[in-house]
């Protein structure tokens, strides 16, 4: 007889199966491997701090209500491609894209040319080293997405603004997403990617991410995770970067009932220089959980990572920080930092650095603090005026501008200040 | 303006003031004098509205109002100022920003309009140069890195942008060279009127050569156990305060 869980992966695959995504063995494999993949639970080290099983007992639909415009949903004055989806599904309406000409091959899954086909049959599902039963259910069903491809050379110069929008009704709302980004030898891509929701509907999203830089290639991609207090994100994002190629990724999280934020990056090549931070800024109820891997497999490579968390009301944070320096990875320059501030007295946050270094001649450090905000600093601007809500945001934003520092993307700098700031 | 009466305030339990009572006027200048922990700082706090003190007994008015009824925020709209003996250090928060919000949030206060980014800008190059700080200090974090001596001018000149009535000065002077405390003390003179009152803390007669008093008096033990006139400063700074034993016995 099937367990309980059993029973709720059975009726998850249901909902989220569909017939579109046809075609490479990356798809069938993963929904070979799906028969015995099990749900993640807390006794697994990886997921200690995050129950998932909640997410699959839902009864999901993966139809939602009407999004007539984007209006409030747009990143002001960033200039370049919108995409749009609409509960999950490309919005054809409200997207225009196309702005970088030859010098990027941009197009929503089911959209496809028939260049950005073969991209996606020879690496799609590439980068997934570690299957589980999300990564799986996206690769074998997720018929939507952005499949993005720099040709060597090329500098796509305008922003790809890629926005969710998610407008549940009263039934439970379930989507996938795909993105896969491949930037070619010496070429450069942005990517702003945000997540909205309308209405208190809850609703479930399921994305996985795979960023491929080639030698020399550049990447700089954010996130704003902005739903409602009733959304639930599954994220995994891998990324494997070449000799000499540069990441910067942010991810911003507000918003979520349940929000867990893999990111895996593989230093591929020599040189590799990866910048990942994050913040969340979370209250309530959520439980939001951030969860990094830096691979460092190759020597003279630099990862930096900065994640900033204000946690209030009884929300939980969590932070895993794994950094894996492989043996032949000499001269590897890995840091790692995580700093929270508590609001609250129920507020709370788990951190987890994990390092396992091979080679002998490396500079890794990690750091980790959980406090209270400085209550000296607010009183000193509460005695010269400032009210106290106000004290407190430039404190919050103090606390956080420094993992923003190397945006190149003004707007969006300028967007996630204000986002910010706002949020409390 | 100001009228502070049997005031006890404690902290964790320990009263440290213990029946204060001080009247202020308009224009006047009193100086407090007193040993090391006898409460002098813990008078600025509690007027200033921290939060970690607990007032047991007494009443302040400050302009008619019941002061410590009043938040922090409200006490700087209502006109009070102090310049903390330890400035903090606020990285991240830039003194432009700082002060801009500051000077708006009060103004807001007192129903004046707020002021725009070129009129603000003007303000702040005007009050810089009556305490001669320098331009570069405004570009950094607040107090961030700050020498004594500059966090102790850019009080001052914080004094200066935000025109308070009543502006408690705690040991400003200390750390001060010289040439700063000349320059300290000019910025306070210029801005005395029959309006504007000062309660200067201080260990030092030098201070109050340049800012004289119109009154002293000598806290021990948390209370104000002598008042005179400026002159009471000069003996103090003969005798020290052996005397204060004998006075007031523990
Ligand atoms: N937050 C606090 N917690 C515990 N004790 C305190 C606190 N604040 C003040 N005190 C104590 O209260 C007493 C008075 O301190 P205060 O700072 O007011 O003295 P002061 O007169 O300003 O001294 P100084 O001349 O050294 O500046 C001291 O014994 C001090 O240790
Ligand atoms: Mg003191």
């Amino acid at each position: 007889m099937a367990s309980t869980i059993d029973q709720h992966k059975a009726s998850f695959l249901e909902a989220l199966q569909t017939s579109a995504a046809e075609g490479s063995s990356a798809r069938t494999q993963a929904r070979e491997a799906l028969e015995t993949l099990e749900v993640p639970t807390r006794k697994w080290e990886d997921w200690k701090y995050t129950q998932v099983r909640d997410l699959l007992k839902a009864s999901y639909t993966t139809s939602g209500l009407a999004v007539e415009s984007t209006e409030g949903f747009l990143i002001p004055d960033l200039e370049g491609d919108v995409l749009v989806f609409v509960n999950g599904r490309f919005s054809p309406a409200l997207s225009t894209f196309g702005s970088n000409g030859d010098n990027m091959h941009i197009a929503p899954m089911g959209h496809l040319s028939e260049l950005l086909s073969g991209v996606v049959d020879t690496h799609l599902g590439e980068l997934i080293s570690d299957s589980n039963i999300f990564t799986a259910t996206n690769t074998a069903y997720a018929d939507q997405g952005v499949v993005i491809f720099v040709p060597n050379g090329k500098i796509a110069e305008h922003p790809i603004q890629i926005i969710h929008i998610n407008h549940p009704g009263a039934e439970a709302l379930a989507s996938q997403h795909r993105n896969l980004f491949v930037v070619g030898k010496h070429a450069v891509a942005k990517v702003a990617e945000t997540y909205f929701s309308i209405g208190e509907g809850t609703s479930f999203r399921n994305q996985v991410d795979e960023l491929i830089v080639l030698d020399n290639g550049e990447l700089e991609y954010v996130k704003i995770e902005n739903e409602s207090d009733q959304a639930s994100i599954m994220g995994h994002t891998y990324g494997h970067l070449g000799r000499d190629s540069k990441i910067r990724m942010f991810t911003l999280t507000f918003s979520g009932e349940l929000v867990r934020n893999n990111l895996h990056l593989k230093l591929a090549g020599e040189n590799v220089n990866a910048q990942l931070n994050g913040v969340y800024l979370i209250d309530g109820s959520q439980h939001v959980d951030n969860y990094t891997k830096v691979d460092h497999a190759e020597p003279h490579c630099y990862s930096n990572e900065l994640y900033k968390g204000i946690i209030t009301g009884s929300a939980t944070g969590v932070f895993s920080g794994y950094i894996h320096v492989w043996p032949d990875a000499q001269k590897t320059n890995a840091f790692q930092s995580n700093r929270n501030i508590l609001l609250s007295d129920n507020a709370n946050m788990y951190t987890k650095p994990q390092l396992e270094i091979y080679a002998d001649d490396v500079k890794c450090s990690h750091g980790a603090t959980t406090g209270r905000i400085d209550e000296g600093a607010i009183f000193y601007l509460r005695a010269r005026g400032i009210p106290e809500l106000e004290a407190q945001k430039m404190m919050i934003h103090a606390f956080t501008m420094e993992t923003v520092e190397s945006l190149s993307m003004e707007p969006v700098l300028a967007y996630i200040e204000e986002k910010i700031t706002g949020r409390f | 303006m100001l009228s502070i009466n049997n005031l006890h305030a404690s902290v964790e339990g320990k009263e440290i003031l213990k029946g204060l009572s001080l009247e202020i006027k308009p224009g006047e200048v009193h100086a407090i004098m007193g040993p090391n922990g006898s409460g002098k700082s813990t008078l600025a706090s509690v007027l200033a509205g921290k939060e970690d003190y607990e007032i047991t007994d007494g009443e302040v008015l400050f302009h008619g109002k019941d002061l410590l009824d009043l938040a922090p925020e409200e006490r700087a709209g209502e006109g009070l100022f102090l310049a903390f003996q330890y400035p903090v250090e606020i990285p991240g928060v830039s003194m432009t920003n700082f002060l801009r919000t500051a000077v708006n949030s009060v103004r807001e206060y007192r129903g004046q309009e707020v002021l725009s980014g070129g009129d603000f800008l003007k303000l702040m190059r005007e009050k810089q140069a009556i305490v001669e700080l320098d331009a570069n200090l405004t570009k950094r974090s607040v107090n961030e890195g700050f020498s004594g001596g500059e966090k102790k001018r850019a009080e001052i000149f914080q004094m200066a942008m935000l025109e308070p009535t009543l502006s408690i000065l705690d040991e400003t002077d200390s750390g001060l060279d010289i040439d700063a405390l000349r320059i300290v003390s000019e910025a306070v003179n210029k801005l005395r009127s029959p309006e504007r009152s000062w309660l200067v803390i201080t260990h030092y007669q030098r201070l109050l050569d340049h800012i004289v008093p119109d009154f002293v008096h000598v806290l021990y033990k948390g209370k104000i156990v002598k008042s005179g006139g400026k002159e009471l400063a000069l003996e103090l700074e003969e005798k020290g305060y052996d005397w204060l034993k004998e006075l007031n016995p523990a």
